[in-house]
């Protein structure tokens, strides 16, 4: 009994966080005049209800399931890494890059990943490195590799890798290197593949490895995983390499698996986001490498109905904005204030 | 008639757990006094002082100022009526100077006129702060000069220090002694409270003893001597009742001969270790462990008893001397390679070292055993089914009360919690065992198996090391008792060879001619 609660007690939580989050959503818009039924009505109609809004929502989740990846095995670990931001950007950097080689398509595709994992890796390293040798914290190092890898990003996409009949774009993905889509007419490509497959692999290695145990272990209790001979830099080295992989791939997918234009907008615009976005996705994942999927694919669908919300239901974008805040904050709060509560407890201890 | 500055009546207090950490205290502050509080770790000094000054109230029990009766809300009102207190643990903005730190308690001042005040306040009574030096930048001495300095600025009269040797080296509480004084010649009074009865006999007027809530005695410090304390402070009778057998567990001298013709599992030679601010906390300690014998240490804590037990089981570097566990040199290596020697570790502090809570109690049967081949099969994988039978076998053979495998090990009570870490150490196959507090806080059921399970180990010819605050549980297990006092041990013997007495003036840091 005591433990299927344990079990549910984390989804029911959230459940009913969802449910406020929607009260609070439909307030606000009650407040200001508007009708909140037929507002939500389409918002979950477009975006779930039917097999284009659906693929839609899966396509927009499948970079945030790889950002909130990086973020929650983090978060796992005793770290706060904000840093999927940046290293998405050097995996979507290392994909159009990649995709300037010539090769067959069953490979071209499968080495512009990896290299785009590498990417994100590197872009981890001197955060790791700082964090496991020196102590530097990484929520600082990270907000400021961000910053380099945005600048960096912009400098290739406006210099190095620009198209050159096109300036305001890098060039195309090229035809080989891109994920086919999985349902013709949609966005929806293999990327969501990787990205599910990412997660069920974190999932495995988070808790059906002695790694794994060890990360987890680390980022619980620090001493008592010290003790237990779990080496902090170890763990800091691993964490960082696989969240940089994750961040990486991010950029990856959605350059080689996003339709129609398969590259990078001067200004990043298109890409820019998706790695803060994924903490958002991974606090209403409860940082748990499957609660995560559906967190995305939440997520990705209140943005597709965004925009549906305001044609048909006649809602401001604002508003719309304001509302999905709400929404995900609502949904954020159990995990966030379950670390505010351990962020205390450990000072307390200490 | 004496006058007085501040009267306790009948004080008690009742934590809200049930704790009774006071009952009927009656006490008397007199103007331009230095007032000892002297009692055992939990005798209820902290408490009493807390109610003095205003941060905690009484369940029962009144206080009173020259002019009348008067009742505390909070430590502003107490500060109100000019007294203040130094907390054990000290409440400073790192970053801030001093001077800023001042500032900060006392609202809405001028800078510079409040430095002036300090100055004033630092020539009159050789109170020296650096006041303009982050105080993360401070020694701990210095630090606690902020923090009385803190308190001065508020033009108290009568100053409640919380043990505040125990974070000085000699040097800086000769020093402190030096500032009482002028403090008390320029009127003021003080509350000095201690466990130490040398301090106690050396800056005090006059001297209360607390035991168990209780004053146990109120003397002259003119008129006494450490024997005397010392008796007050633990108590004759109930030494008395330690030496009878309580568990029927005492010790069989047979066992002991073997250990004559034995090597010694354990020997420490001239071990020094020092502690989280730098000071030696061990010093010089020397002693030899043998299989089958239970050697307690015994002492009021924070006489390094911690530090020594974290250098022997690998969680702290030892500064000098060596440590050797079966005949293998302890320094330098890991808790992890120290139990694949055969060393197991119950450790003091559960929270921190022992468990990690939110796990479940599988993961914590193997914690430290993880990379054990029974445990991580082919790819690193971790393997749970061991790993549950291994968790499943522990609850049985250690009755440990839990809901299931699957549940954290936060939702047991703290006596299961302990029979978890128990047995996990245990299962580790050990042949020397360092117990630190592994009866602290447990139900008097969960205390009594954990007794039992060591006096079983001895039987098996384990070596364990006890360290125990716990007088009554330390001499009734014990083989040997060693006292550890300021990171050295003032004698060892045999629980029978001791008297109240001596035991008193051990505990109490006074070297005594016992072997
Ligand atoms: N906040 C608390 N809740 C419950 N029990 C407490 C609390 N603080 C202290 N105690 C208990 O009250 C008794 C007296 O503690 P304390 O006043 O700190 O003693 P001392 O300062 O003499 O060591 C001890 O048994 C201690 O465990
Ligand atoms: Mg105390």
């Amino acid at each position: 009994m005591r433990r299927l609660w344990l079990g549910i007690r984390p989804l029911a939580e959230s459940l009913l966080a969802g449910v406020i989050g929607l009260g609070g959503g439909a307030l606000i818009m009650w407040a200001w005049g508007y009708n909140p039924w037929p507002a939500y009505r389409v918002l979950f109609q477009e975006s779930f209800g039917n097999a284009y809004g659906l693929a839609s929502a899966l396509a927009n989740a499948t970079p945030l399931i790889l950002t909130a990846l990086a973020f929650a095995i983090g978060a796992r670990a005793g770290l706060f890494i904000i840093g999927a931001e940046g290293m998405m950007y050097m995996g979507a950097m290392a994909a159009v890059a990649t995709s300037l080689l010539r090769l067959p398509s069953g490979l071209h595709p499968l080495l512009s990943l990896v290299l785009a994992a590498l990417a994100g890796i590197l872009w981890g390293l001197v955060p790791a490195l700082l964090r496991a040798l020196r102590g530097v914290h990484e929520v600082i190092s990270t907000i400021m590799f961000n910053w380099l890898s945005h600048f960096l990003a912009f400098y290739l996409v406006a210099n190095v890798l620009v198209d050159p009949v096109r300036a305001e774009k890098t060039v195309s993905v090229a035809r080989t290197a891109r994920l086919p889509l999985l349902v013709r007419g949609t966005d929806l490509s293999l990327g969501i593949v990787v990205a599910a497959g990412c997660a069920l692999l974190a999932y495995l290695w988070l808790w059906h490895t002695v790694s794994g145990y060890e990360v987890r272990a680390a980022g619980a209790n620090p001493e008592a995983a010290r003790y237990a001979g779990v080496s902090p830099r170890t763990t800091v080295l691993l964490v960082f390499a696989l969240a940089g992989a994750f961040g990486g791939l991010a950029g990856a997918v959605e350059t080689m698996g996003r339709p129609p234009t398969y590259a990078v907008y001067s200004g990043l615009t298109n890409i820019a986001g998706f790695g803060f976005d994924g903490i958002g996705v991974a606090m209403i994942g409860r940082n748990h490498p499957l609660g995560i999927i559906p967190a995305a694919v939440f997520y990705g669908g209140l943005q597709a109905g965004a925009r549906l919300m305001q044609m048909w239901a006649k809602v401001p974008f604002e508003m719309v904005r304001a509302v999905q805040g709400v929404i995900v904050l609502a949904l954020a709060l159990p995990e966030l204030l379950r670390i505010f509560r351990r962020l205390r407890r450990a000072r307390r201890t200490s | 008639m004496t006058s007085f500055l501040l009267r306790a009546e009948r004080l008690t207090k009742v934590y809200p757990d049930g704790t009774v950490a006071l009952s009927g205290v009656d006490l008397e502050v007199r103007p331009g006094e230095v007032l000892g509080l002297l009692g055992e770790n939990g005798a209820g000094k902290t408490t009493l002082t807390k109610i003095l000054s205003g941060l905690l109230s009484p369940t029962s029990g009144r206080l009173f100022t020259p002019s009348g009766p008067v009742r505390f809300h909070s430590p502003k009102d107490a500060l109100r009526l000019g007294i203040g207190m130094v907390h054990q643990h000290f409440a400073l903005v790192g970053t801030f100077t001093a001077l800023e730190n001042v500032a900060l308690g006392l609202g809405g001042v001028s800078l510079p006129a409040l430095r002036k005040k300090l100055e004033a306040l630092v020539a009159e009574t050789g109170l020296r702060v650096p006041l303009d030096v982050p105080v993360e930048k401070l020694a701990v001495g210095e630090r606690q000069r902020v923090e009385i300095l803190k308190v001065l600025a508020r033009n108290v009269n009568l100053l409640i220090l919380d043990e505040p040797t125990s974070v000085l080296t000699p040097a800086e509480t000769a020093e402190l002694f030096r500032f009482l004084r002028a403090l008390k010649e320029n009127g003021k009074s003080v509350v000095f409270i201690t466990h130490k009865l040398k301090e106690a006999l050396a800056i005090t007027d006059r001297i209360v003893v607390l035991r168990r809530g209780r004053v146990a005695g109120e003397v002259e410090t003119g008129r006494t001597t450490a024997a005397e304390l010392a008796r007050l402070m633990v108590g004759a009778e109930e030494v008395g009742r330690l030496s009878s057998v309580e568990l029927g567990l005492q010790a069989e001298a047979a066992v002991k001969e073997a250990r004559a013709a034995s090597e010694p599992a354990l020997v420490a030679q001239n071990l020094r270790v020092r502690g989280d601010t730098g000071e030696l906390a061990v010093r010089d300690l020397s002693f030899a462990l043998f299989p089958g014998e239970i050697l307690g240490i015994a002492g009021v804590e924070g006489n390094g008893q911690t530090e020594l037990v974290e250098a022997l089981c690998g969680l702290r570097p030892i500064e000098s001397g060596t440590v050797l566990l079966l005949g293998r040199s302890v320094a330098g290596r890991s808790p992890l390679e120290l139990y694949r020697l055969g060393l197991a570790h119950i450790p003091e502090d559960r929270w921190k070292h022992g468990l990690i809570l939110s796990f479940t109690v599988m993961e914590n049967a193997v914690l430290g055993m993880q990379r054990e081949p029974m445990f991580r099969g082919a790819l690193g994988v971790l393997r749970r089914r061991a790993a549950l039978a291994h968790a499943g076998r522990l609850v049985r053979e250690f009755q440990i009360q839990t809901a299931g495998l699957h549940v954290p090990a936060k939702s047991l009570s703290g006596g299961n919690q302990q029979k978890l870490i128990v047995g996990r150490e245990l299962a580790k196959g050990p042949k020397v065992i360092v117990a630190a507090q592994p009866t602290r806080g447990l139900d008097i059921g969960a205390a009594q198996f954990i007794r039992e399970l060591l006096l079983r180990l001895r039987e098996e010819g384990r070596a364990i090391l006890l360290v125990s605050a716990d007088l009554d549980e330390v001499l009734a297990l014990s083989d040997r008792v060693a006292f550890m006092y300021e990171g050295t041990f003032t004698g060892i013997a045999k629980p029978a060879e001791l008297t109240p007495e001596t035991i008193g003036l051990l505990m109490g840091g006074v070297k005594a001619g016992v072997r």
